[in-house]
């Protein structure tokens, strides 16, 4: 649809990079405007994930042929492979995170506002985010302090006050600790729901070791319950869906882009007729499904029962949140309601980043029966993802060593809205007590 | 904020869109709070509650002109809502159901010879404000009258100049017809009315569609019509069952707009006159309801500047004008005198040269009798047509026109005298009785004194020595 389009402007966050002296090597592939988890959905083909298990000793075209996750997956493969220190992706319900997981590197997707989203091909306006891939956390921290910065341009952006706000209520929550010696004081909640019976048992054994490493720095891990958690796979599809349907209308073949010319004799009685023929062409079959979807979503008929819907689940899903953290959302005016039977709540929460470690590419064979690859698990897939995602709250994925086939287990670190800076303290806390698990 | 872009209906096609208007990837919309303060002057003016939290949709059909596929709109929301409009001479009120903020689409343009539709995106993403009004209006003049009173009150708060034919002002009618004490019938949309001449024809020509289609015993249906300029009647659309699904969502990128009282306040005091405040205010100073009227009407809309700055209208230029001076003398000379020579140049009121000051100096000159009204003239004509900044005094001594001070009626003496002398026919015609004759010698001597002479003087001095 965009093949050849050259945008007369830079995104914000890359002109900040240029800016702080960052070289941009290049773009990198993607899942076609953002939609898919494997990577699988893009015109240029599927990215292979880079990683070897290290005993690995077979040329490159005979090894294992895994997904590198999707949808920023050329960025997550491009890090992986030392091609870059840092790449940007955007993560509109998991997009950097899962395929930083499947690569075995540094995702993180800060809170909702926090980086300008002046520049960037919206997928769902309420739920990209700019994201960031990276080799460790030290790599991720710095460039995410070039981009962190408010910008007229996003109207959805954190105002400086926001933003100030958020900081200081972290210095003075946070005053008592130091994590360069221990993370006495830290609370990490597991929440129960993030192990539905889809996880692979593969992962449990890296996870568990992470746990261990951080009980043994002094920090103290909860069992907590995120009772919204299961509906907020089909809240995700129906606003995400909605909100593409509405966010690629602009893709017509008016302005710019492909362009196909209905043939002689077609329909010309409505704009849409002739837009149809650009529209069907263009679109890959996936983003043809989403837009469907989501035009169905906001059908006078269905609104009510989806998209509303879907908005009241997204509602519980925040709640889920706010009720299981110490701290207060500082996107909210009013100070949580104390529950005083209710546990004193957390910091952070931990939990798997994916249900499995990368699944294998599908063989030619496969790609015949397409239906394999488009069915449930891919979205499933999803599911510890996208609660950050609808939230808007700061969540990263940092590698937690290798699970038995030898592919890389990520584990996820969420937080408040605004404690970007705890997510990425805690993750290089993990960071440090793993063994360097890339080949 | 730099991209709060207007354009300007003299550019040309085209020349001036952000890649926002043309819905580029990548680009987000950003709320201009400029119009959000004249939405809140207009609120005001209209009596209407403004308030503190309203939202955006996105409202959802495909067209050419509409390049991101939606028109963000206030669907849900609006920040305005009640209010009234005074129609003078219905002497009734309109009642205003809401008042929202929009996005303005690209303008197309149907080449029905080449089969080509041409896109124009100069005012794609430009600040609209719709203005829905209750079922309020019972004829086609209440609903001219309705425009008109609106258009005025735009005018004057600077949210529009609306122009019409021009487009910055548009509107959709509603039509139904019903008899005496039953309910309203079914209702009909004519869409896009560019003129309130063309508005008034659409609804008279619609109304009585809909009575003949009673008579015959059938039903209205529900429709969406346009207005045929030449055929001077409507047609269908599209029909109810047609009518597309605009799958209203909220807008995700733009927050809530969040007005708080302070802010309406504020706007609140420092609101431009109404026209009904500027009329009353005009008519307590001395002026005939005509005269306030005329003064008011003048280029009306050609005083909106950009983003609503108001100009110098006639009314202002009265105003500084009529300060300590004669209020009634000082509009004869803007309504008479400056108006008729501007209309005889094809000038507006707003290229007017003749300035404030030059403008009392002449209305002090002719007040106080230092030149005739006649001279007065002379020297405003002399003014526009060389477009000089002298002031009239000046101008009255260099073309000697002030009157001059003939105490003992001595010139008016001599000029009388040489007047009979250069047209002994015609004087002695006026001595055999023939007093029409006398206007001739009257025009010499009024020639002679270049005007300065009073005429009725001039007469009685001239029956004087004619009767010698």
């Amino acid at each position: 649809m965009l093949e050849g389009f050259r945008s007369p402007f830079d995104a914000t966050v890359v002109e900040l990079l240029q800016r702080a002296g960052a070289r941009i090597i290049g773009k990198a592939n993607c899942d076609e405007f953002g939609m898919g988890s494997l990577n699988l959905h893009s015109a240029h083909g599927a990215v292979v994930n880079p990683h070897q298990p290290p005993s690995s000793s077979r040329p490159w075209e005979e090894r294992e042929q895994r997904s590198a996750g999707g949808s920023s997956g050329g960025s997550a493969a491009a890090v992986a492979a030392s091609m870059a220190h840092v790449a940007l992706g955007t993560d509109t319900g998991g997009s950097v995170r899962l395929p930083a997981s499947y690569c075995g590197v540094v995702g993180f997707k800060p809170s909702y506002g926090i980086l300008s989203r002046w520049g960037i091909v919206s997928y769902a306006d309420s739920l990209d985010c700019v994201g960031l891939l990276g080799r460790d956390t030290t790599y991720v921290g710095q460039a995410f302090d070039v981009l962190s910065q408010y910008d007229h341009k996003d109207p959805s952006a954190a105002t400086p006050d926001t933003r100030q706000k958020a900081v200081d209520a972290l210095n003075t929550h946070a005053k008592d600790w130091n994590f360069a010696s221990s993370l006495q004081g830290l609370r990490i909640g597991v929440p129960q729901e993030y192990f539905p019976s889809e996880l692979d048992r593969k992962i449990l054994k890296p996870f568990r070791s992470v746990v261990d490493i951080l009980t043994s720095l002094g920090a103290s891990v909860i069992p907590v319950n995120m009772p919204s958690t299961p509906y907020a796979l089909s809240a995700y599809y129906v606003i995400a869906s909605a909100e593409a349907s509405s966010n690629l209308a602009r893709y017509d073949g008016i302005q710019y882009g492909l362009r196909v010319e209905p043939p002689p004799g077609s329909d010309l009685t409505k704009t849409s007729k002739i837009y149809a023929h650009t529209r069907s062409q263009g679109f890959g079959s996936e983003v043809r499904k989403r837009i469907l979807l989501g035009t169905y979503a906001l059908t006078a008929d269905a609104f009510d029962n989806y998209f509303l819907q879907a908005q009241r689940l997204r509602q519980l899903v925040r709640q889920d949140f706010d009720n299981v953290f110490r701290m207060a959302n500082p996107l909210k005016d009013l100070p949580p309601v104390s529950q005083p039977d209710a546990h004193p709540g957390v910091d952070v929460l931990l939990h798997p980043s994916a249900i499995r470690t990368a699944p294998h590419l599908p063989s030619p064979a496969d790609e015949a029966d397409s239906s394999q690859t488009d069915s449930l698990p891919s979205y499933v897939q999803d599911v510890l993802t996208v609660p950050a995602s609808l939230a808007g709250v700061p969540a990263i994925s940092v590698p937690a060593g290798l699970a038995e086939d030898g592919w890389p287990v990520g584990v996820s670190v969420v937080s408040q809205w605004g404690c970007d800076k705890l997510v990425l303290d805690v993750a290089k806390a993990i960071e440090q007590h793993i063994p360097p698990s890339s080949s | 904020m730099q991209d709060a872009w207007t354009s300007d209906l003299s550019e040309p096609s085209n020349t001036h869109v952000s890649p926002f208007d043309a819905a580029f990837p990548g680009t987000l919309p950003h709320l201009n709070s400029r119009c959000v303060e004249l939405g809140v002057r207009t609120a005001i003016a209209l009596n209407s509650q403004v308030h503190n939290r309203s939202a955006f949709d996105r409202k959802h059909y495909f067209y050419s002109d509409l390049p991101s596929g939606y028109q963000i709109t206030q669907h849900y929301a609006p920040f305005a809502t009640g209010g009234t409009l005074q129609l003078q001479n219905a002497g009734k009120r309109v009642r205003i159901h809401q008042v929202q903020l929009e996005q303005d689409t690209g303008k197309s343009t149907f080449d029905s010879r080449r089969h080509i539709s041409s896109i124009d995106l100069n005012r794609a993403g430009t600040g609209l404000m719709e203005i829905v009004s209750e079922p309020d209006m019972r004829s086609p003049e209440e609903a001219g009258e309705y425009v008109r009173t609106l258009q005025a009150l735009l005018r004057s708060v600077g949210s529009s100049d609306g122009n019409m034919e021009q487009g910055s002002m548009r509107c959709d009618v509603n039509v139904s017809v019903h008899r005496p004490n039953e309910p309203f019938g079914t209702r009909c949309e004519i869409k896009n009315i560019n003129s309130v001449k063309f508005m008034m024809t659409a609804i008279a020509s619609e109304a009585f569609r809909h009575i003949e289609l009673r008579n015959r015993g059938l039903p209205v249906p529900q429709e969406t019509r346009g207005f045929d300029e030449e055929k001077a009647e409507t047609y269908a659309l599209r029909s109810k069952e047609d009518a597309p699904d605009y799958r209203y969502m909220p807008d995700p990128n733009l927050p809530p707009l969040l007005i708080d009282q302070a802010y309406v306040s504020r706007i609140r005091e420092q609101m431009p006159e109404l026209p009904n405040e500027t009329r009353t205010r005009l008519m307590k100073m001395g002026l005939s309801a005509r005269d306030a009227d005329v003064l008011m009407a003048v280029d009306t809309g050609r005083e909106v500047g950009y983003d609503g700055e108001l100009g110098q209208g006639a009314v202002a230029y009265f105003d500084q004008v009529a300060q300590e001076r004669d209020a009634k003398a000082v509009v004869n000379w803007i309504t008479h005198e400056l108006l008729g020579q501007l209309a005889l140049r094809h000038e507006v009121f707003k290229d007017n040269v003749f300035s404030v000051t030059q403008m009392g100096d002449l209305v002090d000159l002719v007040q106080t009798k230092r030149i005739t009204g006649t001279s007065g003239k002379t020297i405003l004509r002399h003014i526009l047509t060389h477009r000089s900044n002298e002031m009239p005094s000046a101008l009255a001594a260099k073309l000697q026109l002030l009157v001059s001070t003939d105490t003992d009626g001595s010139a008016l003496e001599e000029w009388c005298t040489q007047a009979i002398e250069a047209m002994p026919r015609e004087s002695e015609a006026v001595r055999k009785g023939n007093m029409n004759v006398l206007n001739k010698l009257l025009g010499h001597v009024m020639r002679c004194s270049r005007g300065r002479a009073d005429a009725q003087a001039a007469r009685t001095a001239l029956q004087r020595l004619l009767a010698q």
